[in-house]
């Protein structure tokens, strides 16, 4: 049953409909190890199974998501996960990226983009959906509306030109493929820069990002 | 090969950090965390709080203690780290701080006898309560003002009649009268009043420990009945929204099953509807008065007419004037032709407002077309959009290629 070259997929969603939705459309491509509705078998299993990616509702009882995230982190760190959500709110997103999350998609996303953000994630990768990238950039802007920025650590709380090229790219819809060839630099080095976004966004105590992710952790 | 459980992973007792309570608070919910750390019933705590405080205060002043340093459960510092975060903060409850200091040495040195006993105490816990307001977060500043607004004039909870609190009300006011006229008599308040002052602040956290359980409890009951009233107010809102909109939605959609187009576009419709009235409430006014507004207009319209999905991506905003306008009017021309002949499913959309520029970016993956050899038609779209361009001083830029898609961008500069 087991095919090496697929990546090993475990779905936590608290509503069947979605989980049986995704995985008729994903499961020839990857090989699903189980499934979940709630955050403490989910911990559980995932513990258990340690697959390669896992596809996390962000909004579940008892937590959501979120903490899922934190409970197998601490215990597991190859697993990578891959949020998907109904919702596009700023602080969704950003709370579930700064939690963990490797990228974070919208259910409304194709059978084939979904199995290609898998793969991707599966590698190493990083995936950012065009409304993420709006939300990154919204997040760091340079204060467009006179706000004043408060820089503590230039090397996370800024983004650099390239990084902002790379992120207005993802925005306008292109693929890392296209972004690439816009740029003329290579795939990998997309990747990289991406990854680098990443990391600042789980790391920068920009102001609007720990405001974003405390609001959602009071609730 | 799916399998769903819902067995318990976690074995042994939960770690249970000493944090202020929030659900079992009361005031601060120190005797709430106190609770829940030792798993010993609340009210034993209170009590064991109330009984100290009879000796000079100490209860009070250890609560304040704790409730400036302990961390409240779900909030990430404690309130004496939050006043230290803000430099601001931080020097006006240094300033309290010594001013309160100065006052008990004051008070120390002139009338020795009056601080002996419950003087500095109370002085500092009135400290520490400022320090409290200064410092708490805004949740649970919320939480406070709640409390004491729903505190009514101590008891009318408890007798509703309007005579009894009248009757209260004459009779606690005559008492102080008389107390402030004793205190005058017997030589004035730097007088040798210590003995009097004791005996009067015993008498009155005599009656405050007897009666403050029974108080709270009422006006805890009270604020769960507002609270109670709000919840109902917002279900009320929501089922009447949902009722408006989404049912209206799926009776449309359940009439018009048979066709895959109209089912397609109603629920898009909807769920764009759904999602602005949930994340952004701001801009479901009518006459959008953002350029964001002005953009989600055409996403609006392209994908009802057109039944094209579109993506769109914002990022910052500003009030739109006539230029902007024109702009917008440029990037829907440049849209609809996106829609209408790239034979692509969806249309991406992105804009991005900074303090020099504003640009718009419309991109399909579908067809695409040599530039060179565009028929008339779409020349004249393309000629237009170009004119509004040069018009507000900006630029327009198109790249297409046969087979892999068109991208429009639109630039233009916010003062010319």
């Amino acid at each position: 049953m087991t095919d090496s070259a697929k990546p090993r997929v475990f779905l936590v969603d608290d509503h069947e409909l979605v989980r049986s939705g995704i995985r008729a459309e994903i499961a020839s491509s990857v090989d699903i190890v189980g499934e979940a509705d709630e955050v403490e078998a989910a911990t559980e299993m995932i513990l258990e199974r340690s697959p390669d990616v896992v596809l996390l509702d962000v909004h579940m009882p008892d937590g959501g998501g979120q903490a899922v995230l934190r409970a197998v982190m601490e215990h597991n760190t190859t697993t990578k996960f891959l949020a998907l959500s109904v919702s596009d709110a700023s602080v969704d997103v950003i709370s579930v990226i700064r939690a963990g999350a490797r990228g974070y998609v919208t259910k409304n996303i194709s059978g084939p983009d979904l199995v290609d953000a898998i793969y991707r994630i599966a590698a190493g990768d990083v995936v950012f959906s065009p409304r993420l990238a709006g939300f990154v950039l919204d997040a760091f802007s340079t204060g467009a509306n006179d706000q004043p920025v408060v820089v503590s650590d230039p090397d996370l709380d800024q983004l650099t030109t390239r990084e902002r090229q790379v992120l207005r790219l993802i925005a306008r819809g292109y693929s890392y493929k296209d972004i690439a060839k816009e740029l003329t630099i290579s795939t990998k080095t997309v990747e990289s820069h991406v990854s680098s976004v990443l990391r600042k966004l789980q790391l920068s105590s920009r102001y609007q990002l720990s405001h974003w992710a405390s609001e959602r952790h009071l609730n | 090969m799916s399998v769903t459980t819902s067995s318990h992973a976690v074995v042994g007792t939960p770690l249970r950090p000493l944090r202020r309570g929030r659900d079992n608070a009361i005031l601060g919910g120190v005797c709430g965390g106190f609770a829940t750390r030792l798993g010993i019933k609340e009210r034993n705590i209170r009590v064991i709080f109330a009984l100290l405080t009879l000796i000079f205060g100490l209860g009070i002043l250890l609560y304040m203690t704790f409730w400036l340093v302990l961390t409240r459960s779900g909030e990430e510092h404690s309130i004496i780290q939050q006043i230290f975060q803000d430099r601001h903060e931080a020097q006006v409850v240094l300033i309290g701080f010594i001013a309160t200091i100065v006052l008990i040495i004051a008070l120390l040195t002139t009338g020795s006898r009056t601080t002996g006993g419950f003087g500095w105490p109370l002085l500092l816990s009135g400290f520490a309560a400022f320090a409290v307001w200064r410092g708490a977060s805004s949740d649970e500043r919320s939480h406070l003002s709640e409390f004491f607004n729903s505190a009514p004039v101590i008891g009318t909870a408890f007798s509703k009649s309007r005579k009894v609190v009248i009757l209260r009300l004459l009779i606690g006011a005559a008492l102080v009268f008389f107390g402030l006229h004793e205190l005058d008599r017997i030589g004035g308040f730097w007088g040798s009043t210590a003995s009097a002052l004791f005996g009067t602040a015993v008498l009155v956290f005599g009656v405050g420990i007897l009666f403050a359980p029974w108080w709270l409890q009422n006006v805890r009951e009270l604020t769960s009945e507002r609270r109670e009233r709000v919840r109902i107010e917002e279900r009320a809102n929501m089922a009447a929204h949902l009722h408006d909109s989404v049912l209206q939605t799926l009776t449309l959609i359940e009439r018009s099953a048979a066709n895959e187009g109209d089912v397609m576009r109603l629920a898009r419709n909807q769920e764009r509807e759904l999602r602005q009235w949930l994340f952004s409430p701001e801009t479901l006014t009518n006459a959008p008065t953002s350029f964001v507004g002005l953009i989600g207009a055409i996403e609006h319209d392209v994908e009802n007419d057109y039944g094209v999905r579109v993506e769109l991506v914002t990022v910052g905003d500003c009030v739109p004037d006539d230029r902007v306008s024109t702009f917008t009017a440029a990037a829907r021309e440049a849209a609809i032709n996106a829609a209408k002949w790239s034979q692509a499913e969806s249309v991406s959309i992105f804009t991005e407002v900074e303090p020099a520029s504003i640009s718009i970016f419309v991109r399909d993956r579908g067809v695409g077309f040599d530039l060179d050899a565009i028929p008339a038609d779409r020349q004249g779209i393309a000629l237009s959009i170009r004119q509004r361009m040069s018009q507000l001083g900006g630029e327009a830029f198109i790249n297409t290629e046969v087979g892999s898609g068109t991208e429009v961008q639109l630039v233009m500069p916010r003062a010319l």
